[in-house]
């Protein structure tokens, strides 16, 4: 923490708290970070939008006879429809927000478990630490989308999609374990952390208080980049077959759907809008990702990969 | 040069890895819902007969029973017969048949991905900060979030619908008629001395291998160009340059080696990613390696074929880097200590 938190906040600006922070100045100053930020920004709107704005079930059945079969991009239907006669516009739309909602929650459960597993290794030492990180070694031993794929066997069928989402949060949480231990041995070396525990503070309090908050800028970095990947992965997996049920409007299915009956029949657009907005939501997280990790003190660098 | 003490105690690593590996895998089949029992004697059987065959199975000895065959099993390369997908055929031998296929993929995409990535890396690095950089940059992170499952259609759209030149899916023409001797089509061929079989081949290949290779490429350019920037502040390297040797020779001869063993280590840790693509490039493009076997393997519950494949991909997984940390210490032995 620099000296600059202690003087009050309160009367100054939110930009100039923020030109204060040298992590965040650094990154609102590199040009291509604030576009994966805008990128974000722009998928996350159109996710709450179609969330409110779209009937899931009205974009979600067939429409034969309402609107005709396999049409090209126009002025009524922008991105085209697909061979149950749907609007694909809004389909695509609503993708975004299933990619924000999995992406979240899967980015959010690996974060926490990999957090406490790394932490608790880090502190406890010897045994404890042993355990866990071996056992996260045998885990970062399988290439990580083979793992998920077996993983998704686990789990229920009706669960859809939270199949994918519960299989990569125990694929991603080795990394975070890893990045966390690696940062939070660092912090318990510091002399603030033996006064705190020389002031009589209890394990959980310190390590929450204490070791937690230093640790936050590799967490934050691995979340983001993470989350591109995330949104890749779930889209994988339901391309693959194993999530989503047929008609669903993930980008996944609709991506898998354009390509086995559209790209043959020249409907091109069924899976390309799906894909593209995919790929923008993702470049938009890496370009994030990327930047945050440049404005890191680039000793911390070296601790993500 | 290696000591061989390194390589013998990297070697005596990978025993506790490769049990774990097989542990979390015996955990997975066990753990899924699905009766494999009910899978070889079909949805219709008697109960009795179901009941007949998960004793065969051995399915209703105690699970340390189970756990210490299924190890012995695979100490020895036994994965069974598979269930469904070539019913009654050893596992061992249907990976034998489709392994070669997924490596010959992995390898030309890894090999293309360091021909294109290590120069634009080091275009980069050498003209950081300019419209080059800038573009090779951007290319690569546009590289990297574009899912090979979209990128392989818009590619077999482009060459193969619409301009027609390239085939769009399978590993060679059907007129033609190659014996499996290596397993690896394009060394098959020319080894038959078939060179227009050979050209098919190539022409099936190339689709897939740039799908899979733009992924590797716009990795390796972005570790080779910020792992050639930090060498190039190096003493050394003003060392090199003060004693007259030209740019070029300096960053060639000083630069690439030093720059090149961080950028041999993501090659490693990216082995996984590789293959996790080769699964994808194998659905997008129909070529029947392991990949698409798993994928149709869980499809129809084929529980020995889904062990020895998920088993398969970890082993070379781990091999890989395996290699990456010897090769490591040749180039760098410091990192012995």
């Amino acid at each position: 923490m620099s000296t600059e938190t202690q003087t009050p906040d309160v009367e100054r600006g939110i930009v100039e708290r923020l030109r204060a922070s040298p992590f965040l100045s650094e990154l609102l100053s590199n040009r291509l970070a604030v576009l994966g930020l805008t990128l974000i920004g722009g998928v996350f709107a159109v996710a709450i939008y179609a969330r409110f704005a779209y009937d899931l079930g009205a974009i979600t059945s067939t429409q034969f006879g309402t609107n005709p079969t396999e049409a090209a991009p126009s002025a009524q239907y922008w991105f085209g429809t697909d061979g149950q006669a749907r609007d694909i516009f809004p389909r695509v739309l609503y993708g975004a927000w299933y990619a924000m909602l999995y992406g979240t929650v899967t980015v959010a459960a690996s974060t926490v478990l990999g957090v406490g597993l790394g932490i608790i290794a880090a502190y406890y030492g010897d045994l404890t630490d042993n355990v866990i990180m071996r056992t996260m070694d045998v885990l970062l031993s399988f290439p990580s989308l083979l793992l998920a794929l077996a993983l998704v066997t686990i789990f229920p069928d009706d669960l859809g999609l939270w199949r994918a989402v519960a299989a990569l949060t125990l694929v991603y949480t080795p990394r975070f374990a890893r990045v966390v231990r690696g940062a939070a041995l660092k912090v318990l070396e510091d002399e603030y952390i033996e006064a705190t525990r020389a002031l009589g503070a209890t394990d959980p309090r310190l390590l929450v208080r204490h070791v937690l908050p230093n640790c936050l800028a590799p967490i934050t970095v691995q979340s983001t980049l993470n989350f591109g990947l995330a949104i890749i992965d779930i889209a994988a997996l339901s391309f693959l077959g194993f999530g989503a049920s047929p008609g669903e409007p993930t980008w996944g299915m609709m991506l898998s759907n354009g390509v086995e009956y559209g790209l043959f029949s020249g409907a091109w657009w069924w899976s390309f809008f799906p894909g593209l907005l995919l790929a923008l939501t993702v470049l938009g997280f890496n370009l994030l990702g990327d930047g945050m990790r440049d404005a890191l003190d680039p000793r911390m660098r070296e601790a993500i990969d | 040069m290696v000591s061989k003490r390194f390589v013998a105690k990297r070697l005596l690593l990978l025993v506790p890895v490769l049990f774990g590996v097989a542990t979390v895998v015996f955990a997975i089949l066990h753990l899924s819902p699905g009766d494999p029992a009910v899978a070889i004697a079909g949805q219709r059987a008697s109960q009795a007969f179901v009941e007949q065959v998960r004793t065969d199975l051995g399915l209703n000895d105690p699970l340390w029973q189970q756990y210490l065959r299924f190890l012995g099993d695979v100490a020895t390369f036994d994965f069974g017969q598979s269930y469904q997908i070539q019913r009654g055929t050893p596992v061992s031998q249907i990976l034998a048949d489709r392994l070669p296929i997924t490596i010959e993929l992995a390898v030309l995409g890894q090999l293309a991905g360091l021909l294109f990535g290590l120069p634009l890396g080091i275009l980069s690095a050498v003209k950081q900060d300019t419209l080059t950089d800038h573009l090779t940059r951007i290319g690569a992170l546009s590289g990297i979030s574009i899912p090979i499952y979209w990128s392989g259609p818009l590619l077999i759209l482009l060459f193969a619908q619409f301009l027609g030149i390239l085939p769009t899916s399978g590993r060679i023409g059907s007129a033609h008629f190659i014996d499996a001797v290596t397993g690896f089509i394009l060394v098959d061929t020319l080894l038959a001395g078939d060179l227009p079989a050979f050209r098919s081949a190539f022409r099936h290949l190339l689709l897939p291998i740039v799908v899979l290779g733009i992924y590797q490429m716009a990795l390796i350019s972005r570790m080779m160009r910020s792992s050639m920037i930090e060498v190039i502040r190096q003493d050394y390297m003003r060392t090199a340059r003060a004693k007259g040797q030209g740019e070029k020779i300096t960053t060639m001869k000083h630069g690439l080696r030093n720059a090149f063993i961080p950028v041999i280590t993501i090659i490693g840790i990216q082995f996984g990613a590789l293959l996790g693509g080769a699964v994808l490039t194998e659905t997008v493009f129909e070529i029947n390696g392991i990949g698409t076997l798993l994928v149709s393997a869980i499809n129809q519950s084929d529980y020995p074929v889904v062990q020895a494949t998920v088993l398969v991909f970890a082993v070379m997984y781990t091999l890989v880097n395996l290699l990456v940390d010897v090769t490591y210490s040749v180039l760098d032995p410091r990192i012995e200590q």
